[in-house]
This record gives C-alpha cells, sequence and structure tokens, in this order.
C-alpha cells in the first residue's frame, strides 16, 4: 500500500462509508426528482398523443390541469356541421386527490364515439355503460384490477371495471359521459370537445378548420391537441425551479457532508500534515492530495448515487405506479453535481491544511 | 570539502500573549560537508528551534541561514518549502510514519513529494540494504518495532539525496539495544554515502559517535 489517498479511505471505512452516502444521498435525490417528473410527464405526453383528435374545442379559462366542465355539449352538433369537421366528442376530464401522487384524473367520454376516433379497443369486456362501471387501460388493469373488479374513485365511490382497453390514451379510467355530468352536477356540459378532421394530412389543414371553427363559433378557445396537452413541466410554472432548488439543495448535502468528513480528516491527521510539510511537499501538493481523496469517495458515492436510484425507482414503481426515466442529461448533472460538490465541500479544509505551521502541526496529538 | 550549511547571528523570539520569549540570541554555525555533528544542551535550551530553523519549518527573528548555497532566510515561504524538498532529510524522535502506508510506501511518498526523476530503484535498494530493511518493506509501521520504524524514517529522509540530514532526538524513543542501531546506521550514511548530519541528542553515548559535538545554553552555542 503505496498510496495515500487509498489508504486514507480504508483507513476508517465507516467514516468514509459515510461521507461516501453523504454524496450518494444527494445524486440519488437529483435522479429520483428529475427522473419521477420527467417520467409522468413523458407518460402523460404519450397518452395524450394517443388522442388521435387534431383540434380541442373548449372555453376560455378552461385550465389543463384542474376539473372544469363549463362547455355546453350543443356545441358538438355545431362544430360536425363545420366544414371539414369529420366529428366531435365530448369529453369531461375531472381531477380528484388520490394516493401517492397526490392527483389523479379520470375521463367522462360516450365510449363508443371516443373510441372510433382515438382508435382505442377493448382487448376485455364491454364499454361502460350505467354510471358506476368504468374502463381502464393495461397499465391501471396491472395493477391488480382485472374485469369485474370494483376500483374507488372521487374518494370512496366504487366503480366496476367492465372492460380494459389498449393503447393507453388520455387518463387510464373512463366512465361515461352522463355519469360524470352526475357527478359534477353539470348535466349537458363537458370540459372540452375532441374535433377530427376530414383528410386533414398537413398542419395547415388543421389550422384551416380550427380557423373556421373559431369564425362560425367566436367567443371560444380553439387549439390543436399538440398545443392543448402540454408536459408537466410546462403546465405547472414553478415545477422548473423547484426541480433546480432540489438539484441545487442536493449539491449543498453533497458538499457539506464530504466538508465535514474531510474537516474530521484533517484534524485527525494534522500531524501528518506536517510530516509532509516537513517532506517538502508544497500548497498545492497537500491541497491536491486532500481534493484527490474527496473525489475519490465523490466518484464512489456517485455510483452508489445512480445504484440506490435505480433500485428506489424500481422499488416505487412497483409498489405505487409511478414512473421514473432516468435521463443522460440529468445523470450527467447529478454526476457533475456529485464531483463539483466533494471537490468544493473538500476545498476549505484542504487550504485550511496547507496553511498549518508545520512545527504546530508535527507537534500535535 | 565545503562548507555545506551556514548560519549566522540566528536570532528567534517567540510571541506569547504580550511577551517576548527569546530561543535563540545569536548563533553562529559553520557546517562541512560530511559532516556529523551532535547537538546537546539542556532542554528548552533552543536545540530544537535552532533545528527547525535550520531546516526552514521556523523563519528566523533575525540572522541568514545559507544551505548549500541557497539563503534560506530571504527565501518565500514557496521557496523554503522547494529548499526543504530538495536539501533537507528530517528525522523525528517519534518516528512520524505515515501509519496507513507500508515502509516501501513511505518512502515511495517521500520520492512522489521530491518529485519526477527521484525515483531511484538502485538508490532505494542501496539505502534499505544499507539499513537492513529489505524484508520489511511491505509493512506498516504498526507492525515493526520502535528501532524498525527509525530506520524506515531514516531511509525515507536520505532516499532522495538530501544535502543534510537534520535529526532531532532520533534514539530519544528507543531501548539501548535499537539505539546503538540506529546511531550505527547514521555512522554508515555518514560514512559511506558521506551524508551530511546534524542530530540534536541528550545521549552522549550518541554524541560520542559523531564527529564534533556543540553545546547550547540558553539559547547560545558554547
Amino acid at each position: 500500500m503505496d498510496n495515500l489517498v487509498i489508504s486514507n479511505i480504508r483507513q476508517r471505512p465507516l467514516r468514509s462509508a459515510i461521507s461516501v452516502l453523504g454524496v450518494a444521498l444527494g445524486v440519488t435525490l437529483v435522479m429520483l426528482f428529475t427522473g419521477l417528473s420527467r417520467g409522468m410527464s413523458d407518460d402523460l405526453q404519450k397518452r395524450s398523443s394517443n388522442v388521435r383528435a387534431e383540434i380541442i374545442f373548449t372555453r376560455p379559462g378552461s385550465m389543463t390541469g384542474a376539473t372544469s366542465a363549463n362547455l355546453s355539449t350543443k356545441y358538438v352538433d355545431l362544430l360536425k356541421k363545420i366544414e371539414g369537421v369529420e366529428s366531435a366528442v365530448p369529453v369531461i376530464r375531472h381531477f380528484y386527490p388520490s394516493g401517492v401522487w397526490g392527483v389523479d384524473q379520470v375521463e367522462g367520454v360516450d365510449w363508443d364515439s371516443f373510441a372510433q376516433m382515438s382508435n382505442i379497443r377493448l382487448i376485455q369486456g364491454r364499454g361502460p355503460k350505467a354510471i358506476d362501471e368504468i374502463v381502464i387501460d393495461e397499465t391501471k388493469a396491472s395493477r391488480n384490477h382485472p374485469v369485474g373488479s370494483l376500483v374507488k374513485l372521487f374518494g370512496e365511490k366504487d366503480f366496476k371495471v367492465v372492460g380494459i382497453y389498449a393503447p393507453e390514451s388520455g387518463a387510464r379510467a373512463k366512465l361515461t359521459l352522463e355519469a360524470m355530468q352526475n357527478f359534477l352536477e353539470a348535466p349537458g356540459k363537458c370540459s372540452y370537445i375532441l374535433v377530427k378532421c376530414k383528410n386533414c394530412k398537413s398542419q395547415a389543414e388543421q389550422i384551416a378548420v380550427a380557423r373556421r371553427i373559431n369564425e362560425q363559433l367566436p367567443g371560444n378557445k380553439v387549439q390543436l391537441t399538440g398545443e392543448f396537452f402540454p408536459s408537466i413541466e410546462n403546465s405547472i410554472p414553478g415545477l422548473a425551479i423547484f426541480m433546480r432548488i432540489l438539484v441545487g439543495l442536493a449539491a449543498v448535502v453533497s458538499a457539506l457532508v464530504v466538508m465535514l468528513a474531510m474537516h474530521t480528516t484533517i484534524t485527525e491527521r494534522t500531524r501528518e500534515i506536517g510530516i509532509l510539510k516537513a517532506m517538502g511537499a508544497s500548497r498545492v501538493y497537500i491541497i491536491s492530495e486532500i481534493e484527490r481523496e474527496a473525489l475519490a469517495i465523490s466518484f464512489m458515492g456517485l455510483l452508489v448515487g445512480f445504484a440506490l436510484a435505480a433500485l428506489a425507482g424500481f422499488g416505487i414503481h412497483k409498489a405505487t405506479g409511478l414512473i421514473f426515466e432516468f435521463g443522460g442529461w440529468w445523470a450527467l448533472t447529478a454526476a457533475i453535481i456529485g464531483l463539483a460538490g466533494g471537490a468544493l465541500g473538500a476545498f476549505y479544509p484542504a487550504a485550511r491544511a496547507a496553511n498549518l505551521d508545520p512545527v504546530t502541526a508535527l507537534a500535535y496529538e | 570539502m565545503g562548507i555545506i550549511l551556514k548560519a549566522e547571528n540566528l536570532e528567534k523570539v517567540y510571541k506569547v500573549g504580550k511577551v517576548d520569549v527569546p530561543a535563540l540570541r545569536g548563533v553562529d554555525l559553520t557546517v562541512q560537508e560530511g559532516e556529523f555533528l551532535a547537538v546537546m544542551g539542556p532542554s528548552g535550551c533552543g536545540k530544537s528551534t535552532m533545528l527547525h530553523l535550520l531546516g526552514g519549518l521556523l523563519t528566523p527573528t533575525k540572522g541568514r541561514i545559507i544551505v548549500d548555497g541557497e539563503d534560506l532566510t530571504a527565501a518565500s515561504d514557496a521557496k523554503r518549502t522547494d529548499i526543504r524538498r530538495r536539501k533537507i532529510g528530517f528525522v523525528f524522535q517519534r518516528f512520524n510514519l505515515f501509519p496507513t502506508l507500508t515502509a516501501e510506501g513511505n518512502l515511495r511518498l517521500a520520492e512522489r513529494i521530491h518529485g519526477n526523476g527521484s525515483d531511484d530503484p538502485d538508490r532505494r535498494r542501496e539505502i534499505l540494504r544499507m539499513l537492513k530493511l529489505e524484508d520489511k518493506m511491505h509493512h506498516k509501521p504498526l507492525e515493526l518495532s520502535g528501532g524498525e520504524q527509525q530506520r524506515v524514517a531514516l531511509a525515507r529522509a536520505v532516499v532522495n539525496r538530501p544535502a543534510i540530514v537534520l535529526a532531532d532526538e532520533p534514539t530519544g524513543n528507543l531501548d539501548t539495544e535499537n539505539s546503538a542501531l540506529v546511531l550505527k546506521m547514521f555512522r554508515d550514511l555518514n560514512d559511506r554515502l558521506n551524508q551530511t548530519i546534524i542530530m540534536i541528542t541528550h545521549n552522549p553515548e550518541a554524541a560520542a559517535a559523531c564527529q564534533r559535538i556543540i553545546q547550547m545554553r540558553d539559547g547560545h552555542i558554547v
């Protein structure tokens, strides 16, 4: 053993392990937070993209992240009369508090017309008819919800699963439009109307139909579907800032843990630093030795952090259904945070060690 | 043989609170290349302070130190460290080996600190053979006896061919047998490698092994 860095790390295995875990904690937090945000956002985007309608017709002020049923279903017939419109399907999207994720959503639709427009098919059972019947997608069904089972929605109300559909599209559970109108006490209302165009092959043609709708039914909001279903990051304005703050905090945690560990290390090794100075080690040499040790610890923390994030993501997904998607960019960010946090955290104790008086350090007990 | 070290009118005053405590009061010393010099004197007479000054670990309040042609007192802290790295080897009473490194690791560390081109396996082998440490190189300090540890410390001090070895009571923590052994090693290094050595000691027998003895008292050489 002739490497001071490795031998020092091995000399105090418990302290080294705590330091490694400190860095790993920061890396794990970054990976989990960003992975969850991206996973859920991408999942919603994917489900939204399976809605085959090109245009969404709604009322001004309707929010995408909250329940609203302020649009009259009378518009369905009016829309169908407009040139270029093939079909129009009203939908109520309802958000309600639920489970670990905190919020879930369910849609009220006229199943047959919705399924036809969105090109989704039942792979088991049938469409919902009664007000206490729902159909669910395969992901929700895989969480122990077979056809015939009961699913609680809106708190404690039981709904019977009568069918399972694919591919996933919009909310994972759908009941009849009438049932949802009853539940929300909004007869004749919906959140938005999905509009399928006739032979709209280009976006220019879709825009032309949207313009006609806007001209003939003024005072409403006409949007292309792609604009209507934004990502989670875009629909919650503070989320990106929140994520950055979390990432920053994770970096601070990593840096503080390494700083504390290296500070303790250096206090314990004061006499050894005196010996290094007596041997002619320069300030740069002493700082670089301590930084190398901190970087070695941080690197191990990175590996442990990535492993912990993968394990935790897998476990949480299995237990709750939350989706994690770990991106290379955020992994790189976490790596930079772990290494830079460690290096910065060690710099103050390293500089302090390099400036120790050699005679005082040699006399240290 | 030329002069390897020259100290002129060396003074050192410590500040203890508002009180000035003089440790050295005008020391003049000249050491020839290849000389083995003992420094003796009662505790508190300034021996260790003088050794630390000669090794560039402390700066004098007044006076001048020339080591192998380089003025230690005119040098900046970084330059003093550089001179120490190239020209001085220290041996301490408490051995001061790195406990997490093997004996060989301690020597290699000294070579790394010394810089590129200093890794000289022939030199290392010669030193290890002289100090009878060939079979101890993979042991950590706590696996070695006190005498063996001090021999490793001595090997570490000379492995980079310093101009001067400064030893601060190197036998102070050793029993009689190990003291004799370590002193013999010092003598061998001095005889065979013409190594200049300045050694602080309280032990008259150790001092007797040296070519010259200087006595200190109250911050003066007497």
